[in-house]
């Protein structure tokens, strides 16, 4: 069965976390019900579940690869051009580390960026129902909910406390 | 915004502000959309000096033309004052939020606002790559020169050193640009509401899908960590690479690891006094003493305190390195940059960077107001001006030619004074600067909203004995 989202606005953070029980007493599976603020509330104020990512992989990959290409830049042009320089070897690493450096930050940053637009979901987010109100500190519970669930919702979202519930999607896009 | 009053008792009063949650959003869209007649002015004028100082450009390149760096040493030393004040700002915040300090919340923004004007570092920065000479003398190996100039990338791999620096150079901006767009991104997501025309554009395209969810903040909380801690590491490395290769490198015989550390401490020096200065005229003149309390200059003066002990402190160390060496070369190093030929560019910079400021931030009542601070912030910016002027001229116009692979610094060349073209440049530079800032004070909010929304949830004005006091929450 198709699933439509709902969002109920509470105008108090206790009011929503009272929600949130409510929505997990219920039944409701906790990927399916999200809680949007307009500043981050520290970890659990909702009771909610804890909320996973994988950014640091990203860099961790980027680094590597950055490494890599530095180092065999470097060694590759000494090789390419063995100049002997104060009677140095010509696979030396001081003056190989200035370049490998700059190369494996270069790209440890790249991924980073691609990595926080991936983790959090910029290009394709599911959710698309939203309240102004938020941006006022009131707290958005957003439920993701079978379409034959929704009027059940609805009453539970109400009986927590919420002072208006939103069902129709708000054009937010230019 | 209505106006709280500003808490604090006795020698703290005014200390700490507690501005309102709820209609924050809206009075900081009214606050960036607003054109008051002074910022309207200072945006003419800091226009009118962005337009002199291209005209030095072009008129020095007619001039002078690319080929020799000598007579772009003003160009250098405002190149790099702007440079670095715009690429030590972003760190000031990304700093504070990796300590946690509540008294920062107003700061960020202001802050890391500094990373749309190192779009012009980059700009001012490509001229630059073309000046700097080329690594290998083009003359072989000679009686009295060395074949490869002393530099850190030795023979170092094709694009050395120009494409390295440029592509350094951009990626510090990047990353500085990438800080500012995850910081503001929550800001930008609530203020395309109510944003009209290009604004509502802006934000609609930079903040994508964003609504707060868990997930979002937990990855722009782990995301700025990130990029703050690579900032740091590429900032630091970016200073090394400028310092050495448009100063040390240009005068023979310049071997100073402290040099670079000297260079790091001076940005970072002049980017918090910069933000203080910024910080005071919002407060006094901008509307924003609701936002900004005493708090955020008290904590901050201690860390300009501490920065300018650390200036003076490296200063000596490198001065008594190479006094004590007695070496040829050190001694005429010293002679140069700072007891002879610089020397009044020298006493400035030491007055202005170290004396002055450590004296007004000494007094425990100046440092508790908000003037004091942004005085002191004045203070080492013009100081940093002089650092720019005595080290990049100096550099620039140390080793004219092919002297630049000489093997030692042998004769000291005399002074260099700014013609009417330098002076446009410095001018015009630092015009360019403060304009390219004022619009973009009027694309994003000067507060990060959601920073200060979250200080709003963790402090708060309470009785404790006799007395009411600043009740802080940790949750970290």
């Amino acid at each position: 069965m198709a699933k439509s989202p709902i969002l109920g606005l509470f105008e108090s953070a206790d009011h929503a976390a009272d929600a949130g029980d409510a929505l997990k007493a219920a039944g409701v599976p906790q990927a399916d019900y999200d809680f949007l603020t307009d500043t981050p509330y520290p970890e659990g104020a909702f009771g909610e579940r804890y909320e996973s990512h994988r950014l640091y992989i990203f860099p961790f990959v980027g680094a590597l690869i950055g490494l890599t290409v530095g180092i065999l830049l470097t060694s590759m042009t000494q090789m390419a051009y063995p100049l002997v320089q104060g009677g140095k070897p010509i696979l030396s690493l001081p003056p190989m580390a200035v370049v490998t450096y700059e190369s494996t930050m270069l790209t440890a940053i790249i991924f980073t960026i691609i990595g926080i637009v991936f983790e959090s979901r910029l290009p394709a987010f599911k959710e698309g129902l939203y309240d102004t109100r938020i941006t006022e500190g009131y707290i958005g519970v957003l439920v993701n909910v079978d379409d034959a669930d929704l009027t059940q919702t609805q009453t539970l979202l109400t009986q927590a406390g919420a002072i208006d519930v939103v069902r129709k999607a708000e054009k937010i896009s230019a | 915004m209505a106006v709280i009053e500003p808490k604090g008792h006795g020698q703290h009063a005014g200390m700490w502000v507690f501005p309102d949650a709820t209609v924050m959003t809206q009075d900081m869209g009214e606050k960036t959309k607003a054109m008051p007649q002074p910022f309207t002015m200072a945006l003419a004028v800091t226009g009118v000096l962005f337009f002199l100082g291209i005209v030095g450009f072009i008129a020095r390149a007619i001039d002078d033309g690319f080929g020799e760096i000598a007579p772009w040493g003003y160009y250098m030393a405002i190149f790099s004052m702007v440079f670095m004040v715009t690429s030590g700002a972003p760190l000031v915040a990304v700093a504070f939020r990796f300590t946690k300090s509540h008294w920062r919340r107003p700061l960020s923004r202001v802050a890391e606002l500094f990373a749309i004007v190192g779009i012009l570092n980059l700009l001012m920065f490509i001229p630059l790559m073309f000046l700097l000479p080329s690594i290998g003398n083009p003359e072989g190996v000679v009686e009295g020169q060395m074949a490869v100039r002393r530099t850190i990338w030795f023979e170092g791999p094709i694009g050395s050193p120009h494409a390295w620096d440029l592509v350094g150079v951009a990626f510090l901006t990047i990353t500085s640009l990438a800080i500012l767009w995850l910081s503001a991104m929550p800001d930008m997501a609530e203020c395309r509401f109510t944003a009209t025309g290009f604004r509502r554009w802006l934000y609609n395209k930079l903040a994508g899908n964003w609504y707060g969810t868990k997930r979002q903040w937990n990855a722009q909380k782990a995301g700025l960590a990130l990029l703050g801690a690579f900032y740091f590491m590429i900032l630091v490395f970016i200073h090394f690479v400028i310092s050495s290769d448009y100063a040390q490198s240009l005068i023979p015989g310049w071997k100073d690891s402290i040099f670079p550390v000297i260079y790091t401490i001076s940005s970072l020096q002049m980017s918090l006094g910069a933000i203080l200065v910024v910080l005071f005229i919002m407060r006094r003149w901008g509307g924003y003493e609701g936002y900004i309390g005493k708090s955020t200059f008290w904590s901050a003066s201690k860390v300009l305190l501490g920065v300018t002990l650390l200036w003076v402190y490296h200063l000596f160390a490198f001065f008594i390195t190479f006094w004590y060496g007695r070496l040829e070369v050190e001694q005429n190093i010293i002679k140069y940059l700072v007891v002879d030929t610089y020397a009044i560019i020298f006493l400035l910079n030491l007055i202005f960077s170290f004396a002055a400021p450590f004296a007004v931030l000494l007094w425990n009542p100046v440092r508790r107001s908000a003037w004091g601070p942004a005085l002191a912030g004045l203070m080492v910016l013009f100081g940093g001006l002089m650092f720019n002027i005595r080290v990049f001229v100096g550099s620039a116009n140390a080793a004219p030619g092919s002297d630049i692979y000489n093997l030692t610094f042998e004769h000291l060349p005399a002074p260099v004074y700014p013609d009417v073209w330098d002076v446009f440049m410095v001018v015009g530079g630092l015009g360019a600067a403060i304009f390219i800032y004022l619009a973009a004070t009027k694309m994003l909010p000067l507060i990060s909203l959601w920073e200060v929304k979250e200080g709003t949830l963790y402090q708060k004005w309470g009785k404790f004995m006799r007395g009411e006091y600043l009740i802080l929450g940790k949750p970290e």
